[in-house]
């Protein structure tokens, strides 16, 4: 199948949470013929959006899982990956903007750009997705799209302007003005189906030029044709506008800004015609793949249909016909019964069945090119893997994961439930990174870890739900992490003499802070004082020691070992016996290192009426968090601070109390700090009662 | 020096100093490193027998000529030793001020290499807190309030105050700054430091050489710097400074223009 992939976008749609980005995509696939009716979010008529497949989304009114969808607007094959609006779910997020060629970005007219918004801006800019802004609800009281445009300039950073203007605002939205062509477009028919373009009413053409004006100033930069033609004061053409707009676009340095409600059929074909014009198809974005032969060295992958195919899996499903994993093939082309390499794995798998998705709804196909997005069946992978022909080894670029930064324990009721549990992790872990699971062998108790309490919760809900698993819930715990903060030196005997083969390994050596990274293992080893077949045994040994600290039980982080001294004995000396000499000398180091404990740090961003600004930095200085600032826009301020994830569970009921329900905020995770002292003595405490209990 | 600087894996025991020596050893050559080169430093005016000198202060230049990163750059000093720095950005973002000091910081670094960079910088940064404003939402009183908000919760006390972005050519505004000493002595700042914006096609100056819009209220500033670029550099001149000066008014400073860093003497 050759498809021109001029004619293809590869789009996300992100945005704030209640932006109705949901309601949006469900608008797009109703005017590009992909679903035949419209039903809401929270479906009064019981059906639901159609990208909100999964039952607890339908329910809570949020989309907590991408599902990929497929449309056809005009000549253009758009695939669609709905994203999740909580910052909880952020991975999804990840994931489809590293897939995906082109994003829009969904505000709220009246919320505006909110911290959730910042939080995915920053996501595209690191992968380098040209975006194109939406500004939602312009039917709502206290709709103002001028103001929002502002924010996207001011706090996104972004060289945002609009190409429309209203007709109307709030309960007066008629349509909207273009102003590259000049036209007023209304949206007639029950669902807004039918397009009516017209003269710009008389009373708004004034606006019009205005804005047209301040838009070709800008945009200008991007075009000579444009900037020549206002210069010598010709023709300005709607095409030399609209290259301009989209040169600017990909070259992110614009970014334009429609506006409508989507709820109100309003104004979402033009955004369509936006994506044609002005994001990116897959030949326009340069995508990096590494070459695993050549020491990863980077190289651009050719979007060419003829050449070695290249995809990258960047999400599983299980549904009930087994594994679904979605691909985005970066070159070459897939045909249904190819044999493809997983090169993570090196396994080679057949593709028995290809199929383009289209929400929980899907459809066979025979083949797919570069640059689509189709999933496969029965394939046997993780998200993030990338297969090839076999005849090249490569792998494009690694996805950013964030560390897991809260756990906690679940108990199954009963024996079913146990089997069920562990068919639902299974699922989870392979779908979601972010989301770990393990066994406490000291408790035997089963934790699962992921990136806040809302995406534990509804791991665990789904557990119940579509699995059946009933779980009792331990209380949320913070992932601490144990480091070093000083070099210090070791040199430890492991002698074991007790009948038969006895065991003896001496290793010797420092350890030190490392600045990046989890461990480092260096063996500067001469003369043979230790065996080479045993230098892999020591750093096994210290691998071994990483997983639990000395202070409080927690994983031990950023260390760098090296070893420069050893000894052996001819027939003493084993895998076993280095290992464990190496255990030893990591705990003879490690107390003389300085340990510490760290805590996650959350990045936190409180928004509300300045009324509630004394009341919200009191609140989060109660938790000891470090306030980083605040923005004071008028009646609305927003505070910016760093708090510590254990002081975090329960802030959404006090906040809500303390600001009369005015007040929301959003957290995500920034770093690990050590904590102060008073909470390290606690928890080294309570670590050792618990020992003690054992 | 007995701390190696870049040396981050000495131990205290081998430098013969006690564990609390070490540490307060490795926050002092960390922050000296940070701020040795700063324009107060090599003003004179980071002593504290400088303090009134310092103690109004304001940066002029044409748009975009780097008041902000001279303005950091004094904050940072401040901060260094311990004061508490409230920034006042108009008609900017949080991140948007956060990144100067980020991207100062880490120029800085590149060129000293600094110990423990990172412990360091998260100790000064307590002391450091951003405050930003619409431009049609800022006022004194407005300021005023919020610090006391801070103030009374224990929050923060500011010690120094940053206004960048502050409108000079509103008069209203400018009305205000005559309560600027009152308002001073009221919040127990230590010092204050503006920045303005001067015009090209402006030529009015006060008689100490102060462009508009300042020119006509320069007396209540204690120094005034002026960044002007000249052939190809960047020059910092102090247009108005006190006897705590170390140098006089009219001397100026070279500023690397990539980095808006003052050049080593």
């Amino acid at each position: 199948m050759s498809v021109d992939l001029s004619n293809v976008r590869n789009i996300g749609i992100s945005a704030h949470i209640d932006s109705g980005k949901t309601t949006l995509t469900e608008r797009i696939l109703f005017y590009t013929d992909r679903i035949h009716a419209i039903h809401d979010v929270r479906g009064k008529d019981g059906v639901g959006a159609k990208m909100d497949s999964m039952e607890l989304e339908r329910e809570r009114g949020i989309t907590i899982q991408s599902a990929a969808t497929y449309c056809t607007w005009k000549d253009i094959n758009i695939n669609i990956i709905d994203t999740p609006g909580h910052v909880d779910f952020t991975v999804e997020v990840e994931r489809a903007l590293r897939v995906l060629d082109g994003a829009v970005l969904v505000l709220c007219s009246v919320g505006g750009v909110q911290s959730q918004s910042i939080t995915v801006n920053r996501q595209m800019d690191r992968y380098n997705v040209p975006r194109i802004s939406f500004i939602n609800k312009c039917d709502r009281t206290g709709a103002n799209p001028e103001r929002v445009t502002g924010q996207l300039q001011e706090k996104l950073g972004l060289n945002a302007h609009m190409l429309q203007i209203p007709i109307g605002l709030e309960g007066d939205l008629e349509g909207v003005i273009d102003l590259v062509t000049m036209k007023a477009i209304y949206f007639d028919g029950e669902n807004g189906e039918t397009i009516r373009e017209e003269e710009i009413p008389a009373g708004l053409k004034d606006a019009a030029e205005e804005k047209r004006e301040e838009l070709l100033d800008v945009v200008s930069m991007f075009s000579d044709e444009l900037m020549e033609a206002m210069l010598e004061e010709t023709e300005i053409t709607t095409d030399m506008v609209k290259a301009a707009v989209r040169t600017g676009t990909l070259a992110l340095e614009f970014s334009p800004v429609f506006l409508g409600s989507a709820y109100k059929n309003k104004a979402v074909q033009p955004l369509l015609d936006a994506v044609e014009y002005y994001l990116p198809c897959p030949t326009d974005v340069e995508n990096i793949g590494l070459n695993l032969d050549k020491d990863e060295e980077e190289f651009s992958v050719t979007n060419d249909d003829e050449d070695p195919l290249i995809m990258l899996s960047f999400k599983l499903e299980d549904g009930r016909y087994g594994q679904l994993t979605y691909v985005r093939t970066y070159q070459g082309t897939l045909n249904k019964g190819d044999t493809v390499v997983n090169t993570r794995t090196g396994k080679k798998v057949k593709v028995g069945r290809l199929v383009r998705m289209h929400s929980d709804e899907m459809e066979e196909i025979d083949s797919c090119g570069s640059g689509d997005i189709v999933a496969l069946f029965g394939v046997d992978c993780a998200s993030g893997d990338t297969f090839t022909d076999g005849k090249h080894s490569c792998s494009m670029t690694s996805m950013h994961i964030p560390e897991p930064v809260i756990s906690l324990a679940i108990i199954p009721k009963d024996n079913k439930a146990q089997i069920n549990m562990s068919k639902a992790l299974n699922r989870f872990t392979k779908e979601d990174p972010t989301f770990k699971t393990f066994v406490d062998h000291e408790t035997s108790e089963t934790i699962i870890s992921g990136m806040g309490e809302l995406h534990l919760e509804v791991y665990v809900e789904r557990m119940k739900r579509e699995y059946g698993a009933e779980v009792e819930v331990g209380a949320p715990q913070v992932a601490y992490r144990e480091t070093i903060t000083r070099r210090a030196e070791f040199n430890y005997i492991h002698k074991k003499q007790t009948g038969g083969s006895g065991q003896f390994g001496r290793v010797g050596g420092y350890m030190e802070p490392l600045e990046e990274g989890e461990y480092e293992f260096e063996d500067k080893i001469v003369g043979g004082s230790i065996p080479r077949e045993f230098i892999s045994s020591c750093d096994k040994g210290f691998k071994k020691s990483l997983a639990k600290g000395t202070l409080c039980g927690s994983p031990v982080t950023g260390v760098r070992c090296v070893i420069n001294d050893g000894a052996f004995h001819a027939v003493d000396s084993s895998d076993v016996a280095f290992q464990l000499a190496s255990v030893g000398a990591f705990k003879e180091g490690y107390m003389k290192a300085k340990p510490t404990i760290m805590e996650p740090i959350m990045k936190v961003a409180v928004e509300g009426p300045s009324e509630f600004q004394g009341s919200v930095m009191g609140s989060i200085n109660q938790r000891r968090g470090m306030i980083i600032g605040t923005m004071e826009e008028g009646t609305y301020t927003v505070v910016e601070a760093e708090v510590p994830l254990s002081e975090m569970f329960g802030y959404s009921t006090s906040l809500r109390s303390l600001t009369q329900g005015k007040a929301e905020f959003t957290m995500e995770f920034a770093s690990f700090k050590p904590v102060p002292k008073s909470v390290s003595e606690e928890l080294i405490k309570k670590f050792q009662d618990e020992k003690k209990e054992k | 020096m007995i701390f190696v600087s870049g040396d981050v894996s000495a131990c205290p025991e081998s430098l013969g100093l006690s564990e609390n020596d070490y540490i307060k050893e490795v926050f002092t050559m960390g922050k000296e490193d940070l701020v040795s080169n700063n324009p107060l430093r090599v003003l004179g005016l980071e002593t504290d027998e400088a303090v009134d000198a310092r103690r109004v202060g304001l940066v002029m230049a044409r748009a975009g000529l780097g008041k902000t990163a001279i303005l950091v750059q004094i904050a940072m000093d401040a901060m260094f030793r311990d004061n508490k720095v409230l920034h006042v950005a108009i008609g900017e973002g949080i991140d948007k001020t956060r990144t100067w000091y980020d991207d100062i910081l880490t120029l800085i670094n590149d060129d000293k290499k600094v110990a423990n960079f990172q412990t360091v910088v998260d100790d000064i940064m307590k002391n450091r807190m951003i405050m930003t404003f619409k431009e049609n939402s800022f006022s004194l009183a407005t300021l005023e309030e919020r610090m006391e908000d801070l103030s009374s919760q224990e929050i923060f006390k500011a010690d120094c105050l940053i206004v960048d972005g502050f409108d000079f050519s509103d008069a209203e505004s400018v009305s205000a700054l005559n309560e600027l000493n009152g308002f001073m002595n009221k919040n127990e700042l230590k010092m204050i430091w503006f920045s303005a914006v001067s015009h090209r096609g402006d030529e009015r100056v006060s008689a100490n050489g102060v462009p508009a819009p300042c020119h006509e209220f320069d007396e209540i500033f204690d120094t005034v710097l002026l960044i002007s670029p000249e052939d190809d550099e960047i020059r910092l001149k102090t247009l108005k400074c006190s006897e705590a000066c170390s140098v006089d008014a009219g001397t100026s400073l070279s500023l690397d223009p990539a980095t808006m860093l003052l050049k080593k003497a």
